[in-house]
This record gives structure tokens, C-alpha cells and sequence, in this order.
């Protein structure tokens, strides 16, 4: 039996991210939902290795953000620029080859309800055709114990609580071992202990296979322990982006507010009342 | 007990995965050995990699043996503690398919509970739309307003032309046939009959369970789904009060005069041809439809209608509220409601056959 090693041994402690070419790189994104512009030419890139967290308030545009980044949505204006090319000038085959090659774990999980939580995980494996067919039930085996699901794998999803329905979409999103994975609030509906697990496994993935990953968090804890960088969205703009103790030592009284757990006026008069 | 060793190559991966699963099976001649495997000399694996080791572990379990590894050094080291749960568990085998007697057992259990389930809807149904109202425990009259919108009005369009065309082409058929006798006027009679006992309504509940039967299960069962249902009745709020009871009384409203309305158009789909076919005086074919248009007939096809219109709305509600499962329930119960109300449909209607023409005549 391998031995268990103390923590610090393989470091599980953040990375300095390697410097290079961006993977991902934002430029002037501008969105509108109807008149409402929710992102308002936000700028940022994500380099190859890295553990990008974004943050901000409820409804600030972190999940749209997160979708033009994986070209769900077409912006307004600007531009994402995937290793090199646009992807908001690509055409479908291209985009589709693009989105082959990022994993991505959804929100509300958007695993499917008709498939199995194993056969949602064997998916892209058996579609992109790149992993030996007989080998696929080991792989999805192998993906549902990473998450700590490995006795699920013949539920639906309907039978799965939220927290399970979310780390079964984290094992679809990393089945074919992308080189880069958002991941939209992975600690929302977990316990403590299940989020700190899944924070190891983020940092684990990132150290053996390189991975990169953009996360859309508000888990402060989550945040301090995984996050080489940190982007922070407010009204539509990006009003932070540094590493965590840049993050601390900040003057942005956003930024300080969001980590010192510190509520708008309103609602403390609210509480008062 | 004994165990062998084998030594793992420099890289795991997909590649040297296979031989290294070969070496093992060909390595084991009895029964309960245990492997160990020396990672000395491995450098770096994979996911692949891993899931060759996990069906290795599969292997070895399979006859009785236990796999270890020792000497991992680096981020093998790491790689192994990620996979190691799932070295170590058993795969869960699939569930078994019932046999026979089990599966007719449980579809009969399931049919049991089912009936038990809609006999309650149908109580609760009576009480929250005929008594409640009457009790001062409220009924929601705005929803029942955009319900008939929704199922009435808009519903106008179809109905009219769908029984339009009905009986255009139940004249077209006919005309041929009294032809041959001389008799094209006694068409005007048998549209008359036919849409007035059977046609319009048949024909007319069949569009409104197509649009609404199935709007209303797909609305209710996706209700289910998304928890709002729960969030109704936790909030202590009922679910037959919220949404069956203004539904069924819109439907027993807006039916009947659809109905009508698709009995009026059949006729005059039955007229278009009479009188630019068949040449007949507008004058004449009408006065040949009114004769044959009995109170009696109009009665028989508008009770139909009030059964039509009960049934489908509570078809529809309970096989929403039956949904389990998340979009594919949804879709499942959709169809099913909509099969169901044709099927209760044509029922009804044989009841109602042979209630007017055999038991009352
Ligand atoms: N399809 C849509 N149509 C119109 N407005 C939308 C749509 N999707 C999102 N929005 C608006 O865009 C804004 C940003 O939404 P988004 O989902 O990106 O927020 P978020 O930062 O992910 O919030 P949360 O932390 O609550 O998930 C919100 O104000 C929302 O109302
Ligand atoms: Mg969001």
C-alpha cells in the first residue's frame, strides 16, 4: 500500500502558475442581455497552468463571463483569443473543435437526466473517439472515485442530491483530461468537507496534468487555498485582478468587503431595523 | 500466500498500459495471489494509465487477490493517492432486471397506486372547484381569466379549421357514394348528424388534448421537476387549489364552446362542397341541415364534450404530478397524457354510444 504522506510533501499548496502565451485571453468583452449591459469591456488572461478564480457579487456576470469564455455566447464587442485564435470569428467546426479541447462543469450541473450519472461521464469519451472503447467503463470509474462517486455510477441524476449532481458534472468535465476546465461555483451545495476534497482534487489535477482552471467561487476558504489569480467583477467591469496577497493588501474597498465578509449599508440597516 | 512482483515501466499511459495488464494475467497461475507492483522506475502516468491499473485491480480482485504497489516516489506518489478509492472499491454491477413475476407483480402494484393516486385528484379536485369556493377558501380567478385565454381563444383558430376541413372531406367521401342513388342532398343530413353527435366533438377534444392535455402535463410535470411544487405545498398552499381547479373549470367553460363552434364549422365545411360541387341552391342545402338538426343530437355530443373536458384536464394534471426523473420524465409523461386522453376519449365515447342509441332509446 503506498504510504500516506503529509500534506506539504507534494505540496498542496498554490503554484506559482508557469509564465508563457496565454491560454485563454479576454480583450474588451462587452455583453447585453437586451438594454442591460452585464459585462462592460472586461479585459484579463489566463495563463497555461494556472488556477483563475473569478469572484464578485451575485448576478455581477461571472457565469456569462464564464460561457463567452467557452463560446457559448456571442459577444457585442471584443474579442477571445484561445491559443492564439478568436474564437468569437470562428466558425462552427471550429468552435466545436475548440470546445472538444476545454472541459467545462456547469452551474446548475447540466448533466443529462435520460443517461445514467456513468454514461453522462462516458459521453465525450465514446463520441470523440479518442480512448479505446473497452477501456471507457475503466475510465469512467476511474473519473466518478476521483469526484468520490464511484457507487453512483449506475444512478440518474434525478436520484443524486445537488452536491453529488455537481461533482458527477466535474467528473464529465475532466472524463477526457482537457487542458483547461471552468468550473462554476464547484463548493455551492457541499459540505465543508466534500468542498475541501474537491479543492484538493482541482489542486492535485492542476500539479499532475497541468490542467488549467478558470472557477467561478465565493467560497473564501476555497479562494485562498486554490487561486494563483484572482479576478474580481463588479457592475459589469473588472475592479481587481492579482494574486491573493495582492488581493489582501489591496485598496479596492469592493475587494476588501468581499473577503472581510463586510454586508452593504442598506442591508445592515436593514438588520438593525 | 503468496504474491508476485512486477516491476511497472518508466512511463503508465495508454500505451504500456495493456502490456503491463497482459503481464499480470499472464503472471498469475492460482487463485487468491496477491501483485505488488514496483513503481521504482516509474517516472510519470496518466489518466489513461490509471484506468489500465484499475482494471488491473479489477483482475487481480476477480480471482481472489489483492494488488499493492510500493516504492512510488514523485508525483506517481500523488497520482496513486487520487486513484487509489477507486483501486480499492469494487465496481457496482448494474441492477438486475426483474424477472417475470416480479416485473407483473410491480406493474400491477404500480397500477394500484396509480389509481389510488388519481381517485385522490379526483376528490380533491371536486372539493377545491365545487365546494371550496362556496366555503370562502378562495379560487383563483385570475388564473381561470388566462386560462381560457389560453385554452379558449387561442385554441379558435384550429379548432375552426380543423373541423372545417373534417367536413369538407366527410362530404366529399359521401357525395360519391349518394351519387350513385341520386341522394347527394341527404349529405347535408349526415354532416348535420355527424359532427352534431360525434364528429365536432371527437374531433375538437382530440386538437384540445393534442394543445392543451399536453401543455398541461409538460407545465405541471416540469413544476414537479423544478421543485416548485414542493416549494407550493411547502409553503402550505394546494396544489389542486393552485393549479388543477382553475384549470378544469376554464376547460369545462371553453370546451363546450369550441365545440360549437367546430360543429358550425364542420357544416360549413359540408356546405362549401354541396353547394360549389354538388350545385346546390345555398338556400336548399341549409334548409335540409336545419331540418336534421335535432336538440336531441346537440344534447348527446355536448354532455361528450363536459366529460371530454373533465377528463383531459385530470389526465393531464396527474400524469404531471406523477413525473419522476428530470427532462426525459417530462417528455415521457407529455406523451403518455396525450395517449391517454385519446384512448379515454374513444371510451367515453362508446359509453356515450351506447347509453343514447341503446339504453335510452
Ligand atoms: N438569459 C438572460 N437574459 C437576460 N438577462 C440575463 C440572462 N442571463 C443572465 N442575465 C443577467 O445578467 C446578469 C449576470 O448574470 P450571471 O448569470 O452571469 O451572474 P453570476 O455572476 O453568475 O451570478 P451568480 O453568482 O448568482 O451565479 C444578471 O444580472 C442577470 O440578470
Ligand atoms: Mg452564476
Amino acid at each position: 500500500m503506498s504510504s500516506n504522506k503529509p500534506d506539504t510533501e507534494h505540496g498542496r499548496k498554490p503554484v506559482q502558475a508557469k509564465n508563457g502565451a496565454p491560454i485563454i485571453e479576454v480583450r474588451d468583452l462587452v455583453t447585453r442581455y437586451g438594454e442591460t449591459t452585464v459585462l462592460d469591456g472586461i479585459s484579463c488572461a489566463v495563463r497555461p497552468g494556472e488556477i483563475f478564480v473569478i469572484i464578485g457579487g451575485s448576478g455581477s456576470g461571472k457565469t456569462t463571463l464564464l460561457k463567452h469564455m467557452c463560446g457559448l455566447l456571442q459577444p457585442a464587442a471584443g474579442e477571445i483569443v484561445y491559443r492564439g485564435q478568436d474564437i468569437t470569428r470562428m466558425d462552427e467546426d471550429e468552435l466545436a473543435q475548440m470546445q472538444r479541447s476545454i472541459g467545462i462543469a456547469f452551474q446548475s450541473s447540466g448533466l443529462f437526466n435520460s443517461m445514467t450519472v456513468g454514461d453522462n461521464v462516458a459521453l465525450p469519451l465514446r463520441e470523440y473517439g479518442e480512448v479505446d472503447n473497452s477501456l471507457i467503463p475503466d475510465v469512467v470509474r476511474m473519473k466518478l472515485s476521483l469526484v468520490g462517486l464511484a457507487d453512483a455510477e449506475n444512478k440518474l441524476p434525478s436520484e443524486l442530491s445537488g452536491g453529488m449532481r455537481k461533482r458527477a458534472g466535474l467528473a464529465r468535465a475532466i472524463a477526457l483530461d482537457p487542458p483547461l476546465v471552468y468550473f462554476d461555483e464547484p463548493s455551492a451545495g457541499i459540505d465543508p468537507i466534500m468542498a475541501s476534497g474537491l479543492d484538493d482534487l482541482i489542486l492535485d489535477l492542476n500539479r499532475l496534468l497541468g490542467t488549467t482552471f478558470v472557477i467561478v467561487t465565493h467560497e473564501l476558504d476555497s479562494i485562498r487555498k486554490v487561486a494563483h489569480r484572482i479576478l474580481m467583477l463588479d457592475r459589469g467591469k473588472v475592479i481587481f485582478l492579482g494574486t491573493m496577497e495582492e488581493a489582501d493588501h489591496t485598496d479596492v474597498e469592493r475587494v476588501r468587503q468581499f473577503f472581510e465578509r463586510r454586508p452593504d449599508e442598506f442591508i445592515a440597516h436593514r438588520n438593525i431595523a | 500466500m503468496s504474491e508476485i512482483r512486477l516491476k511497472c515501466p518508466d512511463t503508465l499511459n495508454a500505451e504500456s498500459g495493456p502490456a503491463l495488464l497482459e503481464e499480470v494475467k499472464g503472471g498469475l497461475p492460482e487463485e487468491g495471489q496477491n501483485v505488488v507492483l514496483d513503481f521504482s522506475r516509474t517516472r510519470s502516468m496518466d489518466s489513461m494509465g490509471s484506468a489500465w491499473l484499475m482494471r488491473l485491480a479489477e483482475a487481480v480482485r476477480g480471482r481472489g487477490g489483492e494488488l499493492r504497489w510500493e516504492h512510488a516516489s514523485g508525483d506517481v506518489v500523488a497520482f496513486l493517492d487520487l486513484v487509489k478509492p477507486g483501486l480499492l472499491t469494487r465496481p457496482t454491477p448494474p441492477e438486475r432486471a426483474p424477472g417475470f413475476f416480479e416485473a407483473t407483480g410491480g406493474s400491477a402494484i404500480n397500477m394500484v397506486t396509480e389509481l389510488r393516486e388519481f381517485w385522490n385528484l379526483v376528490i380533491d379536485t371536486i372539493y377545491w372547484t365545487v365546494l371550496a369556493p362556496f366555503e370562502g377558501r378562495g379560487f383563483r380567478w385570475g388564473l381561470f381569466i388566462d386560462e381560457m385565454h389560453e385554452m379558449g381563444v387561442r385554441a379558435v383558430q384550429i379548432v375552426c379549421l380543423m373541423n372545417f376541413l373534417l367536413g369538407l372531406i366527410v362530404a366529399m367521401l359521401l357525395s360519391k357514394q349518394a351519387e350513385a342513388y341520386g341522394i347527394q342532398i341527404f349529405v347535408a343530413d349526415v354532416v348535420m348528424i355527424g359532427f352534431a353527435r360525434e364528429l365536432g366533438a371527437v374531433m375538437t377534444a382530440t386538437v384540445v388534448s393534442a394543445r392543451t392535455g399536453a401543455a398541461i402535463a409538460a407545465e405541471i410535470a416540469t413544476m414537479q421537476v423544478q421543485e416548485e411544487i414542493d416549494a407550493l405545498r411547502g409553503m402550505g398552499l394546494n396544489v389542486t387549489q393552485f393549479l388543477v381547479s382553475p384549470k378544469l373549470l376554464a376547460m369545462l367553460v371553453v370546451l363546450p364552446c369550441l365545440v360549437a363552434l367546430g360543429i358550425v364549422c364542420g357544416v360549413l365545411g359540408g356546405a362549401v362542397w354541396g353547394i360549389f360541387v354538388l350545385d346546390f341552391e345555398p338556400s336548399v342545402w341549409f334548409n335540409e341541415t336545419l331540418q336534421r338538426c335535432e336538440l336531441r343530437d346537440i344534447v348527446e355530443g355536448m354532455t361528450k364534450t363536459i366529460v371530454f373536458a373533465v377528463m383531459i384536464v385530470l389526465v393531464g394534471c396527474h400524469n404531471g404530478l406523477r413525473v419522476t426523473g428530470g427532462s426525459r420524465g417530462v417528455g415521457l409523461m407529455t406523451t403518455r397524457a396525450v395517449v391517454m386522453d385519446i384512448f379515454f376519449m374513444i371510451i367515453i365515447d362508446i359509453q356515450f354510444a351506447t347509453l343514447f342509441y341503446y339504453v335510452l332509446e
